[in-house]
């Protein structure tokens, strides 16, 4: 990361943190690592902006419906509770940070038919495990709130939902995202891919410069 | 200057390789040192193909650092400008030629080891531990050709402890038994994040062996 300064023409460069929410990568190692020390720094001639990460920029919740829409096309919102995963840690309240925002705006949004939004997360409570006692209804839709697919929603997300097991094929070959919908505690439960998978995200990434710049009077 | 004109000035003056990649000319070219029928290999012409190409060995093995001796071979990019090239270079050995260019005028900013490890923080921090003696022994494992990078080390322990003399620290990042003046050699301005990673598996043991 630090010989990317290298390979750079230009005298200004934001910085955008490709990370699901503020935590100790955002806030510690990566401007320890380009010597940042502010929302703009001047670093060997150049001058550097940091953005806030992709994941925390409001867009994302547009990137959360579409992704709601191809993943459960036609199924009743007014009868489905959304679920939004993060990882969640007792280490860092950062992280349930960007998923209780994103679940906040999807409430009010003024054309939200859903019967709840719930942020729900891996290892601390709401669990996601107890997704079939939170949902009230007969449809549950389930985004992992992650920047990539990984073992978290290849198999950790899909085992605490009851649909995997552990043992297997490689997690990456599950395929758990295509073989939707799946039938579970007498509910129909529908399973997105990690919403950082999404193309859009370098739409959002576009978007976090311009709010620096807007915030931050760059230009 | 750009780095595009630095590296088309490199090719004015008779440069045709950096790791191991081969640079032709008329119409310009790229293409894997150890391919040598080039009629038979793979065309691409987007230089974004890169990227691709080089995430796997031969073998279907992730090369986990850019700079391992271990890119494939089977394919040739026939480029329509040196913007492109540039391109192809920097996916296939990233910042390789601003590194090269830093270093010709006396801009690199070279980290020694021990600056290195002395800034990391959490799981990492114990790497700080690990004894010169036990730095030493890594060189030697896990850097130059022989353990599959590709990479000249520029950095020492210190100021005042240079790394033994070993195939590792002579290597000079160019690939092959060729002339000097025609390779762009690939620089290592720190320790990459593997080394500090063993660095830090290598403090755990010298401090195990301590307690016992």
């Amino acid at each position: 990361m630090r010989e990317a300064f290298y390979m750079i023409d230009a005298d200004e460069v934001y910085v955008v943190p490709d990370f699901i929410s503020e935590g100790y990568f955002t806030q510690e190692v990566i401007p320890r690592e380009l010597s940042l020390t502010g929302p703009t720094t001047e670093v060997h001639g150049k001058t550097i902006h940091y953005c806030d990460p992709v994941g925390i920029h409001p867009s994302m919740t547009s990137l959360i419906l579409q992704r709601i829409d191809e993943v459960a096309p036609g199924v009743p919102q007014e009868e489905s509770t959304l679920f939004i995963v993060g990882h969640g840690t007792g280490l860092n309240k950062n992280s349930t940070k960007a998923v209780k925002d994103q679940v906040d705006h999807i409430k009010t949004l003024p054309n939200c038919r859903f019967a709840d939004v719930i942020d729900t997360y891996m290892e601390e409570p709401p669990f996601i495990a107890d997704w079939g006692k939170l949902a009230k209804t007969p449809y549950a839709i389930v985004v992992p709130f992650f920047i990539a697919d990984g073992l978290h929603s290849y198999q950790d997300i899909p085992m605490m939902l009851g649909f995997e097991k552990e043992e297997g094929l490689a997690a990456s070959q599950k395929e758990v995202f295509r073989r939707n919908p799946y039938h579970l505690q007498d509910k129909t439960l529908y399973y997105s891919a990690a919403i950082g998978m999404e193309p859009m995200m370098a739409d959002v990434i576009l978007d976090q410069i311009s709010t620096f710049d807007a915030q931050n009077d760059a230009h | 200057m750009t780095l595009t004109k630095v590296l088309s000035d490199a090719l004015d003056s008779g440069i045709n390789q950096i790791g191991q990649l081969r640079i032709l000319r008329g119409p310009l070219r790229l293409h894997h040192i150890d391919d040598v029928n080039l009629d038979s290999l793979e065309v691409h012409t987007d230089p974004d193909d890169a990227r691709e190409i080089s995430l796997y060995t031969s073998d279907g093995k992730y090369r986990f650092t850019k700079g391992e001796l271990s890119l494939k071979t089977g394919w040739i990019f026939i480029l329509d400008s040196v913007e492109a090239l540039r391109r192809a270079i920097d996916l296939f050995y990233p910042a390789s030629l601003g590194l090269w260019n830093a270093s010709q005028n006396n801009e690199i900013r070279v980290q020694n080891l021990r600056d290195k490890l002395n800034r990391q923080t959490g799981m990492y921090r114990h790497a700080r531990n690990v004894s010169d003696e036990g730095i030493q022994k890594l060189v030697k494992c896990l850097c130059g050709p022989s353990n599959k990078c590709v990479k000249k080390i520029l950095w020492e322990i210190d100021e005042t402890t240079p790394l033994e003399d070993s195939e590792a620290s002579r290597f000079d990042g160019i690939v092959g038994d060729i002339e000097m003046t025609t390779a762009i050699p690939m620089v290592c301005q720190e320790a990459c994040n593997f080394f500090v990673a063993q660095s830090r598996k290598k403090a755990k043991k010298e401090f195990e062996a301590r307690e016992q």
